[in-house]
């Protein structure tokens, strides 16, 4: 089959020495396949997934034409082009292939997209860095724990469902918690689809090196919010399920 | 992940869990949280104005054994020492006393935080810092 030569990915200017083609030697343009001679090209250490996909960093994107775009390049990259090609391509076909659905997978989703960009750029790390629940929420959150704990020592005490009067209370009362709190999750994505717009404002290179800073700590935060929201929202949920 | 023995002891058996009375004046109260793991964590003692001594503290924590062992241990710390001695405890002295491992280094700072935020909810109420803020200082309860 023949295969269509890439556009040169948009890298942005200077970040990336000119990668050449392993096979004929020619600059290869730094896409899936040599811009020359058309051979799949080895992952660059330091693409990252927006890239694959000849994505600028953007945090607003269209979700439909990515899945176009991760259509065509799954039956491009597909192991089953390369059968006849040396072990070399076979193995880059594979390695593309699988790199092709993290990178997929991980952008699809909005809330992955974002944690992927801040991961990348070092802001979000796992552990040990310092995170401040929302000041304002902590009332209700520990509230919400104290009636928690109050359903499992009910349930724990034994009483048949529907029996106590307490027990129905208590759920009512996580119940009405649980959609109070599940309404501020939809508030933070809210919140966070706005500040994805501002990012993808941010003006490319050094000027934009301060805004980037901010809207990172803005959008990080954020993230920090929702995980802890949603941790409540599903915790709630589990102990409402269980009978 | 193992827990240290003394995590286990006082994950199994809690000091000073409970509250009190947090509209009393002479009581601090810190509330604090850990977005990642959803730990909250309500620290509060009682303080005597005139010699600042940390009479009875209190609290009560939702999360891992590492968080509840650390803020049943601060509350063990705090306890006789005055409120300027509870401020010169560093979370770095729970993980050692408790050999917390990396991972739940966290859960040490947020009981320091605990620690801080209740004594200065008690300044507050004593009028030591931002006295405007006295009238209003009643946490947002609607």
């Amino acid at each position: 089959m023949s295969v269509t030569k890439t556009q040169t990915g948009i890298t942005p200017a200077g970040t990336q020495q000119e990668a050449v083609c392993w096979s004929c030697k020619a600059p290869s343009g730094g896409g899936h396949f040599c811009a020359a001679c058309g051979k799949i090209q080895p992952l660059s250490r330091e693409a990252d997934y927006f890239a694959f996909f000849a994505l600028p960093q953007k945090l607003q994107i269209d979700e439909s034409s990515l899945e176009q775009r991760f259509h065509q390049l799954s039956w491009k990259l597909h192991p089953d082009n390369f059968v006849r090609a040396s072990e070399y391509e076979r193995n880059l076909a594979l390695e593309r292939s699988s790199e092709l659905n993290d990178a997929y997978r991980t952008l699809r989703d909005p809330i992955s997209r974002v944690e992927y960009l801040l991961l990348r750029a070092g802001v979000r790390k796992e552990g040990t860095t310092k995170q401040q629940a929302p000041p304002e929420l902590l009332e209700e959150v520990f509230e919400l724990n104290e009636s928690l704990d109050e359903l499992r020592e009910a349930k724990s005490e034994g009483l048949p469902a529907g029996a106590g009067g307490d027990l129905t209370e208590l759920r009512a009362k996580l119940t009405e918690a649980q959609a109070n709190f599940q309404e501020k999750l939809a508030e933070v994505d809210a919140e966070l689809k706005a500040v994805f717009a501002e990012w993808d404002d941010v003006p490319v290179g050094i000027e934009g090196d301060a805004a980037r800073k901010s809207v990172m700590a803005k959008l990080n935060e954020l993230l920090n919010r929702r995980s802890y929201i949603r941790n409540l929202v599903r915790n709630v949920g589990i102990e409402l399920e269980q009978g | 992940m193992a827990y240290s023995d003394k995590v286990i002891d006082h994950y199994n058996n809690p000091r000073n869990v409970g509250s009190l009375d947090k509209k009393d004046k002479n009581v601090g109260t810190g509330l604090v949280g850990a977005p990642e793991c959803g730990d909250v964590m309500k620290l509060q003692m009682k303080i005597n104005p005139e010699t600042r001594v940390i009479e009875e503290a209190k609290f009560k924590t939702f999360g891992c054994g590492s968080a509840i062992a650390s803020s049943s241990l601060a509350t063990e710390w705090v306890r006789g020492k005055t409120v300027e001695e509870a401020l010169a405890i560093k979370n770095t002295d729970i993980v050692r006393e408790l050999s917390l491992p990396p991972v739940k280094i966290h859960c040490s700072v947020l009981a320091e935080d605990a620690i801080k935020a209740a004594i200065s909810d008690w300044k507050q109420k004593a009028g030591e810092s931002k006295p405007a803020a006295v009238e209003a200082a009643t946490p947002a309860h609607s």
